[in-house]
């Protein structure tokens, strides 16, 4: 469905991915582990067609979902056509929005649309966004902002989720509560790739791994296997 | 005439109404010397000078309406109502290229907001410039689209045009806060104005809200310049440099990025420069004026509505 071939990418003249490799196939979770700069978040932004400065340029290589090529589209589009949208590091919700604004805007492609019965399955998955369904978003606890990135992502209808660093910041439980319905999504049939440092705990969930390394992908196969190779373990799951 | 308290009070309510026809000048500037920086983070120094270009604008578009002598025009009343959104129109066109030429592609390199500020100042240069260029040094002459008539209010004279120009820009006020506060698309604008890179993950094209920006805020410009030329019918090339800056100052002060700041910093800033003029020697007014504004940074640096931009998490 998604196929990334030989990608390279640069902010300015610092190349950061080096000819990387990898396709995502309909209904499955897979996730992207590896270091710091390893270039995972650049995988995604560049996926998403994010624009620079913030995001890279690709130099070489090409993106294709259902075999056609996604490079010269804006990332708008990727959104509204293709259904794939992001879950940003750090989460960048709209602080000066409310809760309940922030679930709207997201469905502004889809003007006109009776958007109730999203809103209330976003609901459902996070009740504690319900109860703050008025309030600015920047007043939230960093695991309900979370929540509210993940809620508003589903507001604009993908069928791809990606998501970098989901686990950033957030306490154990809650963690591990975010990881549980990212799990129950997919089961819906969401497909998810999710970038994570938490390599350990993103194995678990995903049905294949790959794993980067200063832009470069050196390990890759079913997260099963990768969480028991011996160098794998020592290098990204602590021994 | 002989000092007395009335003559204090009937002086002093003649000022504020002076004051409220100034202040409508400086907020239909200031409201997109806000939106814009609300939206992009960037002092549109150009801003000014749309104002000046929909003062000319103005003056062109009706003089052709009204025809010169000899030829069937439209009547002054009909000439208004057509030029003041023709003007509109063209100055939104004007602040759309603005963007697309200049800021755009600045941006979209990743330029330095400063670079992109300077540019703003160059654009407005050549906006000045151009048009001493084009039409010479010579200072136009407004045409009267409206009879002044001048109402005597327990001594206080007000007119017809200035009461038309004050209604004008509360509607405007009024209708830019209801478009950022209650519409999809003011929704959008006060996302970007928080988080540009998190807008196009929501199938929003960015572009598009800031194209929807620059509309706005020109478009309100060009109907400030238009009515300025009604109350003050000689042009001058520069008036978009002394009347546009005091609008920007106004908008600061308001706390820049916000709609209710800037409407209010401009009556703030026209009513402190008419009390000034109207107890102190003129040569006074902008020292004390700015002084004044100074203070009131001083004590609220990010303006009057403004919030301290906090770290995000």
């Amino acid at each position: 469905m998604l196929r990334v071939s030989n990608l390279k990418a640069a902010y300015g003249k610092i190349e950061a991915l080096h000819g990387i490799s990898f396709h995502v196939e309909k209904g499955e979770i897979v996730t992207l582990i590896g270091a710091n700069g390893a270039g995972k978040s650049t995988a995604l932004k560049a996926l998403m067609r994010l624009p620079p400065p913030e995001s890279p340029t690709v130099t070489g290589g090409d993106i294709t979902f259902n075999d056609v090529s996604i490079l010269g589209m804006p990332a708008h589009r990727i959104v509204h056509d293709l259904k794939m949208t992001l879950v940003p590091e750090g989460r960048h919700i709209f602080g000066n929005l409310t809760v309940m604004e922030n679930l709207q805007l997201a469905s502004w492609s889809r003007k006109g649309e009776d958007t109730d019965k999203e809103i209330q399955h976003v609901f459902d998955l996070f009740p504690r966004l319900a109860e703050r369904a008025k309030q600015r978003s920047d007043t939230l606890s960093g695991g309900e902002q979370q929540m509210l990135a993940v809620g508003r992502a589903l507001m604009t209808k993908c069928t791809v989720l990606l998501l970098d660093e989901p686990s950033m910041g957030l306490a154990p439980l809650i963690m591990y509560d975010m990881f549980r319905t990212l799990k129950r999504l997919n089961t819906e049939g969401l497909t998810i790739v999710v970038v994570e440092q938490n390599a350990h705990l993103a194995l678990k969930v995903a049905d294949r791994g790959y794993v980067l390394d200063t832009g470069k992908i050196v390990a890759e196969g079913p997260a099963e296997e990768l969480l028991h190779k011996p160098e794998i373990k020592a290098a990204y799951l602590g021994g | 005439m002989e000092f007395s308290l009335q003559n204090s009070i009937v002086n002093f309510l003649q000022q504020c109404a002076n004051g409220l026809e100034i202040g409508s000048f400086y907020a239909l500037i200031a409201l997109g010397y806000s939106l814009v920086y609300g939206v992009l983070r960037l002092i549109n120094f150009a801003h000014g000078d749309v104002f000046m270009v929909g003062a000319y604008l103005g003056f062109f578009i009706s003089t052709a309406l009204l025809a010169p002598e000899g030829m069937s025009g439209l009547s002054p009343i009909a000439t208004l109502i057509l030029a003041i959104p023709l003007t509109m129109i063209f100055t939104s066109l004007l602040g759309v290229s603005l963007e697309r030429v200049a800021y755009r592609p600045l941006m979209r390199k990743g330029a330095h907001r400063l670079y992109v500020v300077i540019t703003a100042l160059m654009c407005g240069l050549i906006l000045q410039n151009g048009n001493v260029a084009l039409l010479g040094a010579s200072h136009s002459a407004f045409p009267e689209l409206v009879p002044v008539v001048v109402y005597d209010v327990w001594g206080v004279n007000i007119n017809n045009v200035m009461l038309f120009i004050v209604i004008t820009a509360v509607l405007v006020f009024l209708a830019l806060h209801f478009i950022v506060s209650r519409t999809r698309m003011g929704m959008a604008m006060r996302a970007v104005s928080w988080d540009k890179f998190a807008l196009p993950l929501m199938g929003i094209p960015l572009n598009k809200v800031i194209v929807f920006t620059f509309v706005l805020g020109s478009a309100v410009a060009g109907l400030g310049g238009f009515l300025h030329g009604m109350s003050y019918p000689v042009l001058e090339q520069d008036m978009g440099a002394s009347i546009g800056w005091k609008a920007f100052i106004a908008a600061v002060v308001g706390g820049i990025g916000e709609v209710r700041g800037a409407f209010v910093g401009a009556f703030l800033l026209a009513f402190v420069e008419t009390m000034v003029n109207a107890f102190l020697p003129s040569t006074y007014s902008d020292l004390f004026a700015f002084s004044i504004l100074l203070l009131i940074l001083w004590h609220r640096p990010t303006g009057i509505f403004g919030r301290p931009l906090t770290a995000k998490i």
